[in-house]
């Protein structure tokens, strides 16, 4: 029987991975589902909710951007969906508390820069990073 | 007086001990952190991987597109020069040889006529070139020991910005590459524009076999993928910039415990000769007292 297999990697560490019924997401293109044979397929992943359904149940990982490959290396019968996200965590990990102080330094932030206070570029990209990971999470959490 | 000799070498002594106890608790410290800092270098292989197996699909999958984007420019006017060295000096050859190969780098690059853009990381890196009157742009410094990907991500949006402007043709690292516990060397790699994956080595990713279909297409999805990649690579430079670190750091101390072990048993001997010397002396003196004062009775 053909299986699919599902690994989850981080730039810090291989976060989840294991045998897996369906891994559905949202690339660029839009929503999509990866089933056991389906064709080899590179793509990128749009920051949101990325879910694993597993014989045990689903689960669920919040995805801050990333990409895709989907292929079968040498047994024609095993399917692998490799996901790289730059940062990715389990909806389950988040710490909403966290999430909030970070929503509301990026704001702090961006609000000080729009002000005319500082105008670093680079300061203000990453404070707009800052802000759509932490909203991202408290969605995903909330 | 001989007394005063042995004095003096009993106090060197005991100050090449303490600087032996701390050259190897260094040593020790440094050793704890190699595994450390190599176990991220491994926890971070499959992303890198991953990184570079979808660069090779996508420029298989559209050699048109990846020719536009992938191609070292003929001409290059003006580069971005990026060094990793470390925050921390007392190991041995590691900050310089990295900071020298960066200087070369550059002086090459004058010389071909291009004006280069230097950023450093490590504090060790911004006074080595303002000595040497070259200008460094930007340096980052206090990770260097444990790198985040989030240090990463900073640098990389930093370097990257002149490039994506148009300004500058090229982005060039200088870094120490952990090959392995014993063998680790400064190498210079092209970051953008983005170099495939070198298919001569034995680890490289190889492609997929049959049709691949790409989401978006490959065109925008390279051009979205190239400052993804410049993270992960400038990532992975970094931890293997610390493991280095930490290994170069871990021979230097042991040499410098060594050497205090050397130097300890040196003055020791030293030490037992003078004291020796100054009982030898003594007994003369009882002795030639002792005839004086029989032949004077």
């Amino acid at each position: 029987m053909a299986t699919l297999l599902v690994e989850i990697v981080t730039p810090e560490a291989p976060l989840w991975s294991g045998e897996a019924l369906a891994l559905i997401a949202r690339s660029s293109d839009g929503d999509f589902t990866i089933l056991p044979e389906h064709t080899a397929t590179v793509g990128d992943l749009v920051p949101g909710v990325l879910r694993v359904q597993t014989t045990e149940g689903e689960l669920s990982f919040c995805v801050h951007g990333g990409y895709f490959q989907v292929g079968t290396d040498d047994k024609p019968e095993e399917t692998r969906a490799t996901v790289l996200a730059g940062i990715a965590e389990k909806v389950t990990d988040i710490d909403v508390a966290r999430a909030q102080v970070a929503k509301e330094a990026a704001e702090a932030q961006l609000a000080a820069s729009s002000r005319g206070e500082s105008t670093d570029a680079v300061t203000e990209r990453l404070a707009h990073d800052a802000l759509a990971r932490a909203d991202l999470r408290l969605s995903a959490a909330g | 007086m001989a007394g005063g000799q042995e004095r003096i070498l009993r106090r060197r002594i005991k100050s090449v001990q303490a600087t032996r106890k701390i050259t190897k608790a260094m040593e020790l410290i440094a050793a704890s952190q190699i595994s450390r800092s190599q176990a991220r270098i491994f926890a971070n292989r499959p992303y890198r991987h991953g990184m570079q197996r979808i660069i090779v699909e996508a420029a298989l999958g559209d050699p048109a597109a990846a020719k536009k984007l992938l191609a070292t420019p003929d001409v290059v006017t003006s580069a971005v020069v990026l060094v990793i060295a470390g925050d921390r000096g007392l190991s041995g050859a590691y900050n310089t040889s990295a900071l020298r190969a960066g200087e070369r780098l550059v002086q090459q690059l004058q010389r071909e006529g291009a004006s280069v853009r230097l950023y450093c990381v490590g504090k060790k890196a911004p006074s080595f070139y303002r000595f040497r009157g070259m200008d460094v742009q930007q340096s980052f410094m206090g990770f260097v020991d444990r790198p985040s990907f989030s240090d990463a991500r900073l640098i990389a949006s930093v370097v990257a910005a002149p490039f994506i402007d148009g300004e500058v043709q090229k982005v060039l690292l200088v870094s120490t590459r952990f090959h392995s516990a014993g063998s680790q060397g400064v190498e210079t790699e092209q970051l953008l524009p983005l170099a495939l994956p070198d298919p001569v080595l034995e680890d490289a990713p190889k492609p997929l076999k049959g049709y691949t279909e790409f989401e978006p297409e490959v065109e925008q999805l390279l051009t979205s993928l190239a400052p993804r990649a410049l993270e992960s690579e400038i990532f992975s430079a970094l931890l293997e910039g610390a493991a280095s670190f930490h290994i170069s750091q871990q021979r230097a101390m042991a040499a410098a415990t060594d050497n205090a072990d050397e130097l300890g048993q040196t003055l020791t001997r030293i030490m037992n000769r003078a004291r020796q010397d100054s009982i030898t002396t003594e007994i003369m003196e009882i002795v030639g007292g002792a005839e004086a004062l029989r032949s004077g009775k």
